[in-house]
């Protein structure tokens, strides 16, 4: 009898912590309600890409020596560099190049190891097309450069969460020179140098500091 | 005749023809699942006919038992089990053929009789439309009680009976180990009550 | 039956005034009858689908804010228009059956589904008198309802010749059989209190003191089994198995499209707004205003019966129903966001493991309360 009413207590326990559980949740999902919405709508608005973005490469063709490290160090040996050997100037005369954004996966490889740096990395993300040889870019697609978000005027620009100003969760009219959380690179650098002066005045007494806890264990 | 009667015999007419065509089409179609969706149609008229009788409660009662519950479980045994089967020619089927439509014949010309002979204008008692749940209830738990009792044992009966068919525990051992299989192996492990006369 | 549309306490009768308009032109008063009969229908008709309506925008957009979305936008203010779009896109789609299918089965699904559904709309009161019909057996005539759409849903999903469908057929059906037992007992426990099957006579009596003479407070536990296994029967997200799209495309609507299609969305969300108006009714109080109306009348020294606090009370009981089944439908939306779907072996365990024996110790419990305390629990 005992075990049974031992049992049946256990059930209800189960039952209200089961109950205690689901209404949490619930107040999880109704807490999420009176958030913003995170939406951007992209055609009309779209997010800055953040300065190291790995989009479509960019290729400057009077740059390029047709070493083919990029073929090397590209994990498809994904781009097609088009030479001929000119007997005369004992010189490489490049006549084409071209990269599939098809098959490409952005890994940046081929731009880290040119050693002319005529290869580099846009903000460029929208590659849809209707049909997929025309993501094959050759030299001159290559060339072109991308229309900035910044400065389209038909899309109004959006800062990503990262770069928001401290506090804000909105992007959506923020004055624009308003500085993100955080320091920039630059402010970082600066605040290293000053710090950098003063610690080599205090270098001294540390290491005795750290001397004497040596000591002490 | 007034339009409400008028009404009332159409709907009598409609809903006898349904329950009618709907009972030969049970017997007679070949896809047992039709057959099936039809004695679901039929038990639906009926529950009709109820109603026409003002006996709502009886009606819905007819629907949530026949159409809810056990139409419902025809249904999912057929479909659980749809498997098509060659039939085996049954001898002497002529005459087996001729025997049944001997009997039926007999027991229909039996109920014509007792149609033609039975005074049905009776003036019965007065429809009591709403109050009938009540009355119901009260004959359940008065004169009837008996009768409703035993029916409710007899379902016990029956449960207690498909549950111990269900969990086949008992009946089927491991040929290997002479365990008993399934459940028993998956779930924790209990002694089965009648183990002992199998094994004997 | 008794066709009613009509004000509180019969005092502004429609029907009756409609009959009489028609009798001052010389129509006899059966024809005038049968006339008047399309009309309460196609209230019933217009009050589901603007429901319907109403709670596809909601859904739409509640879903969205609880994850932190906009939701639709562009059709109408705030995308009001939207549920009306995707009305007419699911009309003017084709009406496909497929090859191997069942035609005329295939067709009778659907409506089997639906019209059970609406038909059960009867019985919902907006006011004292305003409700279609006020039938004797009012609950239970929907509990009875309710059980034809198994039947609809294993014709839809054996006629698709698709063994998702069967499978989605089969489950739906499952599920609602072991729903309604509980459903049921739940349902038994509300009516031994209000000693009648009328949905009138269940509201009327918890509305003595306003507020604190609802059912939740005589009926906690089963106020939740009944919301539970209502979320069940109309397979709503944390049992929602039927169609559950991970493992069965979509269940029995596999090989629906066009207007079959939308006949069972429609039916899914007639069914959720039922449940949830049912819910007001059994537990919410109805059409009862929190506080009792009749205090408020005697406050401004006015008689119930003077045809200003009449029309008055008849707006606040339509709002109050409406609310409180809105509020309802509302939690439905966020338990959808907030639980993840069930198995199936978890639903007929919850069902008849858990649901089954509480309703049956709220039912006996509710009866021992009533006999020792007559005063709170209905003579
Ligand atoms: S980004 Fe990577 S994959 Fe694409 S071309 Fe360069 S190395 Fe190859
Ligand atoms: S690594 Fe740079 S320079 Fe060399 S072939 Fe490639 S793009 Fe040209």
């Amino acid at each position: 009898m005992l075990s049974f009413f031992k049992k049946v207590t256990e059930y209800a326990k189960d039952a209200v912590g089961a109950a205690n559980y689901l209404a949490q949740g619930l107040a999880v999902t109704f807490d999420h309600m009176r958030r913003r919405p995170i939406t951007v709508q992209y055609p009309y608005e779209k997010l800055i890409p953040s300065e190291r973005y790995r989009g479509r490469i960019h290729y400057e063709f009077d740059k390029c020596i047709a070493c083919e490290v990029c073929v090397r160090v590209c994990p498809i040996n994904l781009p097609v560099v088009d030479w001929v050997m000119n007997k005369e100037t004992k010189k490489k005369e490049l006549r084409n190049y071209s990269i599939d954004f098809g098959a490409c996966i952005f890994c940046g490889n081929c731009v880290e190891y040119c050693p002319t740096n005529c290869l580099s990395m846009t903000e460029e993300y929208e590659l849809a097309a209707f049909d997929r040889h025309s993501l094959n870019y050759d030299n001159v697609a290559l060339g072109r450069l991308p229309t900035s978000v910044t400065t389209d005027p038909s899309v109004k620009p959006l800062r990503e969460l990262a770069y928001l100003p401290e506090g804000c969760m909105d992007p959506h009219d923020i004055p624009q020179d308003k500085s993100r959380a955080g320091k920039l690179p630059l402010e970082v650098l600066e605040l290293m140098n000053s710090e950098d002066n003063s610690n080599q005045k205090d270098e001294k007494e540390n290491q005795t500091v750290f001397i004497k806890d040596k000591s002490e264990e | 005749m007034n339009i409400a009667n008028s009404t009332e015999l159409i709907c009598f007419i409609i809903l006898g023809t349904i329950v009618i065509v709907g009972a030969l089409g049970v017997v007679f179609l070949n896809n047992i699942v039709y057959s099936a969706f039809l004695l679901g149609g039929v038990f639906m008229s009926v529950a009709g006919l109820y109603l026409l009788l003002n006996a709502s409660f009886v009606a819905a009662a007819q629907i949530l038992v026949y159409v809810g519950a056990v139409n419902v479980l025809i249904l999912f045994a057929i479909m659980l089990v749809n498997k098509r089967e060659e039939l085996k020619p049954i001898k002497g089927l002529q005459l087996r053929r001729i025997l049944s439509g001997l009997v039926c014949s007999g027991l229909l010309i039996l109920l014509i009789r007792v149609d033609l002979t039975t005074t049905w204008n009776l003036p019965g008692p007065n429809a009591i439309g709403e109050l009938s749940t009540e009355r119901i209830g009260e004959h359940l738990f008065t004169d009837y009680l008996l009768p409703f009792e035993l029916a409710s044992v007899l379902l016990l009966m029956a449960m207690i009976g498909a549950i111990v068919l269900a969990r086949r525990d008992v009946l089927v051992s491991d040929i290997g180990t002479g365990e008993s299989a399934d459940q028993i192996l998956i779930e924790k492990k209990k002694t089965p009550i009648l183990i002992d006369k199998i094994s004997q | 039956m008794t066709v009613l549309v009509a004000s509180v306490n019969s005092g502004i009768d429609i029907e009756l005034s409609f009959n009489e308009a028609l009798k001052n032109v010389g129509v006899s008063p059966e024809i005038a009858h049968l006339l008047w009969i399309p009309f309460p229908m196609g209230l019933v008709l217009i009050a589901a689908v603007i429901g319907v309506l109403v709670t596809v925008w909601l859904e739409r957009k509640i879903s969205a804010a609880a994850q932190q979305r906009i939701g639709p936008e562009y059709a109408g203010a705030l995308g009001i228009l939207q549920p009306m779009a995707d009305g007419l896109k699911l009309l003017t789609k084709e009406d496909i059956i497929p090859a191997r299918a069942d035609g005329l089965l295939f067709t009778l699904g659907p409506i089997l589904v639906l019209v059970p559904v609406i038909l059960s709309w009867l019985i919902v009161p907006f006011g004292q008198s305003l409700l279609i019909s006020n039938v004797g057996i009012g609950i239970f005539l929907w509990i009875a309802l309710s059980s034809i759409q198994p039947i609809g849903l294993l014709m839809s999903g054996y006629a698709s010749n698709n063994k998702y469908s069967l499978l989605g057929g089969l489950r739906a059906a499952a599920q609602s059989i072991s729903y309604e037992i509980p459903l049921a007992l739940a349902v038994l426990a509300v009516v031994m209190m209000s000693n009648s099957l009328s949905t009138v006579d269940i509201v009327e009596q918890q509305n003595g003191l306003g507020l604190l003479s609802w059912n939740v407070w005589r009926q906690p536990v089963g106020f939740v089994i009944f919301w539970i296994c209502a979320l069940a029967e109309c397979e709503r997200l944390p049992f929602d198995l039927p169609e559950a799209e991970e493992e069965l495309v979509a269940g029995y609507q596999t090989e629906y499209a066009g207007m079959k299609f939308a006949l069972f969305y429609l039916g899914s969300y007639i069914n959720l707004v039922l449940s949830a108006l049912l819910v007001s009714v059994l537990y919410l109080g109805g059409w009862g205003f929190p506080i009792p109306i009749e205090w408020f009348a005697s406050w401004t020294g006015q008689s119930i019966d003077a045809p200003l606090i009449q029309i008055f009370t008849a707006s606040v009981g339509i709002i109050m129903t409406v609310i409180k089944a809105y509020l309802l439908v509302f939690l439905a939306i966020l338990l959808r966001w907030t639980t993840p779907r069930v198995r199936i072996d978890q639903l007929l365990d919850l069902g008849w493991k858990f649901l089954l024996p509480i309703s049956l110790v709220n039912l006996l419990v509710t009866a021992a309360l009533k006999i020792a305390f007559p005063i709170a629990f209905g003579g």
